[in-house]
């Protein structure tokens, strides 16, 4: 009988294996999704994993050993399409952020001493796109569900869903939240990708950015907004580089330029 | 040399391995290797204010995400001397519970199940077992809902904070966890049975010291400000360095534990050694019908001591619920004015004690020390895969060790992201102790002991060596009754390599040399030592990690003078050896 389902493989770089476990998290669908695909290596969920051809490769984390751009060459080797879930693989992640190699290296260095790692060399947090050609981006400090099937199904289908052009603005005000930053306090939403349903904003707490950031946000105009209503500019630079990953040096570039 | 490697480790959550490399009969090397690269999450967190730390930090693992949130707002709270109102101490605690069953209930039924029932996943398994899986399944969802309901998310949900809650439950919500919780029992008291009664198999079994949090009033719990070790000592949360010393090691990203010099371990089992007997209602029934000696000493049993707090958490979490509905009332989160201090906080995450303090000063973080449970499990990890490996040797089992140490690894329920898949046998090469010598000397130069009987033929090898190396101007060359009774000694030279010179039986050919860690010869239980435990007892922990063993096969340690010529060879090998 011929096997024509699509062959998938899910892989973990470096982070926090979120993207990985949220898949498993989808209990109700979750034998379906191993029904409805043919899933090659998932090393999370299954022993029996091979490593050939694949029609698409999921892969989560950041790239921080020369073991990991190895495998994530070899990967984009095997795979027709590669999609980067989760925010370590789409912008390097929280543990990008230190950007100077001499920052990078003395951070190391007060971790671990001055100890020679014998089983492979650690380098700069960066995205997967930093080392491969990707195809398709899926945001989230981790992916959400929702997000995460609506993109399954539809990339099965041969339709993958765009990436959000929304901040998460839209859907809090569709939620009916009061705005935080009218309020004074401290709010990322109007840089921050939609996806995450403004959970925190819904909390009464503010969003600290963890879907990574909106390309078409406007920084130069909340940064202004936050400096008037009184922030710290060194406090307002941290807490947007927080969830920015590498992106966080065109954003700053961005706000160079626009500063009046 | 033959290495026995399982690179990536399947069914855990993260990236890593586990190597054995065997010498002819004798596993000389056991290595743990995590291979997710480093993230320097502690240094991501100095100069962040509190409420940032307590955002970025729990992003280490998604798996104890929530205890790492606990764990860090409990250390902030303490140093910045916040008090929480009794409803927000509850809830976060309900929410513990969530974690628990949703991290045991993944571990057991889709991680190490498939092992004892033989498929290759979770999911292969339903085919066979289609109700329990799916039922499993809906137990996970459950939980996953709880932690969705009172953190916000399933993964890094934000509304914990330093103070208590963004928002509370409603009495709708908080009443549907209660309700199904009830529903859910004749599933989970099926769950201990089943777990309980597997056939764990008995090897490797060995003592340990287990640690984890003392809940206080003889309650069983996961949190504390005390760490309870199944010896009885417990230390104070500021002062988890006493237990913890965490080390650096060259293989792996994540740093290892010891305490006073021994590995120890932390999780479930631990959890359940040290404070079982304070079970009551079902569960205290579960432990006093199943538990019996062999959970002191054998980590395969970390299995059902999960499905045993399982049942713990689902027997909690309706009363707890009963608890919060006694306030009515929300509490708003509990401001603070404290710009500098310094704090402790301990939780237990589903796989062990964790530990996050802070230093805090002009607002900011000043200084971070995260301590994760499989970072202080990787050396009872090494140890109890060394055992397996070498007893399935001797029994000339060498084509399961790969499979045994692939089930004591998962055993410990290791959170690899907490800094790693898995198992590998490796043979070494013939003179594979040239190169390993080679690598010490790289170290410092070593200090040599000779030990042995003279009396007693080929047990002369460590003393014929010893002395010959002095008389050829050798320094730092030692004889055992030089060390006996001196404890000065001890005192100095930490830092560099001490190799004791020895007829050890390896049960090989008369002659072959074989160097490898003092710590394999305490542990292996196949060699005797006379005199080693003595000299044990006298070094310190840095020493024991820094001395060796070069042992020499003797043909014969009967009484007499006369040592055999392949003996004799094999001392002027080691004798070139270490004069040049």
């Amino acid at each position: 009988m011929k096997n024509d389902k699509l062959k998938i493989g899910i892989y973990e770089l470096t982070g926090c294996a979120g993207d990985a476990l949220l898949i498993l998290d989808c209990e109700k669908e979750l034998i379906d999704i191993f029904k409805a695909v043919d899933i090659q290596s998932f090393l999370m969920a299954k022993s029996d994993n091979i490593d050939g051809e694949l029609d698409i490769a999921l892969v989560e984390g950041s790239v921080t050993t020369e073991r990991e751009i190895e495998e994530l060459k070899d990967i984009r080797e095997r795979a027709k399409t590669v999609v980067a879930i989760g925010l370590c693989a789409s912008v390097g992640g929280i543990q990008a952020r230190f950007l100077d190699p001499k920052e990078w290296e003395e951070n190391f260095k007060k971790v671990y001493g001055d100890i020679k790692m014998t089983h492979t060399k650690p380098v700069q947090s960066k995205p997967i796109d930093a080392y491969v050609k990707v195809d398709y981006y899926l945001p989230g400090c981790p992916i959400g569900k929702e997000q995460f099937l609506n993109f399954f199904t539809r990339i099965l289908k041969g339709n993958p869903p765009e990436k959000s052009q929304n901040p998460v603005c839209v859907t809090c005000k569709y939620n009916e939240n009061d705005c935080l930053l009218k309020r004074g306090i401290l709010c990322l939403g109007p840089l921050t990708a939609d996806g995450c349903g403004s959970v925190c904003i819904n909390h009464n707490l503010p969003c600290v950015g963890c879907w990574g950031p909106l390309d078409t946000g406007n920084r130069t105009a909340e940064y202004y907004l936050l400096k008037e209503k009184g922030f710290d500019v060194e406090y307002i630079k941290k807490k947007m580089a927080n969830y920015s990953g590498t992106k966080i040096v065109e954003f700053f570039d961005q706000i160079k330029k626009e500063i009046r | 040399m033959k290495k026995i490697s399982i690179d990536h480790l399947a069914r855990v959550e993260g990236n890593g391995g586990i190597s054995a490399t065997i010498d002819g009969n004798v596993v000389t090397d056991v290595k743990f290797t995590i291979y997710e690269g480093p993230r320097l999450v502690e240094r991501l967190t100095v100069g962040r204010t509190p409420e940032e730390d307590v955002s970025i930090a729990p992003r280490i693992c998604a798996i104890c995400s929530l205890s790492h949130k606990t764990a860090a707002v409990r250390a902030m709270e303490n140093a910045l001397s916040v008090e929480i109102p009794p409803k927000a101490y509850i809830l976060r605690k309900l929410a513990h519970m969530g974690e628990m069953i949703e991290s045991h209930s993944l571990h057991i039924y889709f991680l190490a199940l498939p092992d004892y029932l033989g498929f290759p996943n979770a999911i292969a398994m339903a085919s066979k077992f289609e109700f329990e899986v799916k039922i499993a399944l809906e137990m996970k969802n459950y939980a996953n809902h709880i932690m969705k309901t009172i953190s916000g998310r399933y993964i890094h949900g934000e509304n914990p904070v330093i103070g208590g809650f963004g928002k509370f439950p409603s009495k709708e919500e908080l009443l549907w966890i209660k309700n199904r919780a009830i529903q859910f029992m004749p599933f989970v008291l099926k769950t201990v049975n089943l777990f309980c009664e597997i056939d764990y198999p008995d090897c490797p079994e060995d003592d340990t010291i287990y640690a984890c949090c003392e809940p206080g009033k003889k309650k069983y719990g996961f949190w504390g400000d005390e760490i309870i070790l199944s010896t009885g000592e417990k230390i104070y949360r500021d002062d988890y360095q006493k237990l913890t010393n965490e080390f650096v090691v060259p293989h792996s990203y994540a740093k290892h534990s010891r305490y006073n010099g021994k590995p120890y371990s932390v999780g479930a089992l631990a959890r359940v050694n040290n404070l079982g007997e304070r079970l009551d209602g079902e569960s205290g029934n579960m432990y006093k019908k199943y538990f019996n000696t062999r959970w002191k000493r054998n980590p395969l049993f970390n299995n059902a001591a999960q499905a045993l707090e399982i049942l713990y958490c689902f027997e909690r979490i309706p009363l707890l619920v009963d608890e919060l509905l006694k306030f009515p009332e929300d509490p708003p989160i509990v401001e603070y004015s404290a710009k500098k201090g310094k704090g402790t906080g301990l939780a237990e995450a589903p796989r062990g004690l964790l530990i996050h303090h802070y230093e805090i000063s002009e607002g900011l973080v000043s200084h971070t020390d995260i301590i994760t449970p499989t970072a202080q499990n990787a050396e009872d990890i090494e140890r109890y895969c060394h055992i397996a490996a070498q007893k399935l040797l001797d029994e000339s089992r060498e084509d399961k060790i790969r499979d045994r140490m692939d089930l004591v690894v998962r055993a410990f329920d290791p959170c690899i992201s907490c800094s790693a898949h898995m198992a590998e046998v490796k043979k070494a090469p013939e003179d594979n102790w040239k190169d390993k010598l080679d690598d010490l000397k790289e170290k410092g130069d070593p200090i040599l002991v000779g030990v042995g009987k003279r009396i007693l033929s080929d047990d002369a090898a460590g003393i014929e060596l010893a002395l010959e190396l002095r008389k050829r101007g050798k320094k730092d060359v030692w004889l055992e009754s030089d060390i006996e009774d001196n404890e000065d000694i001890w005192k100095n030279e930490v830092n560099r390599p001490l190799i004791f010179l020895d007829a050890v039986d390896f049960r090989e050919k008369p002659g072959k040399i074989t160097l490898l860690p003092l710590s394999y010869i305490l542990c292996n239980t196949t060699l005797s030592h006379r005199l080693l435990p003595i000299i044990t007892t006298q070094m310190n922990h840095k020493h024991l990690r820094n001395a060796y063993v070069l042992g020499i096969q003797p043909e014969s340690i009967e009484e007499g003078e006369k040592i055999s010529q392949p003996v004799r060879q094999a001392i002027t090998k080691v004798l070139k050896m270490l004069i040049s």
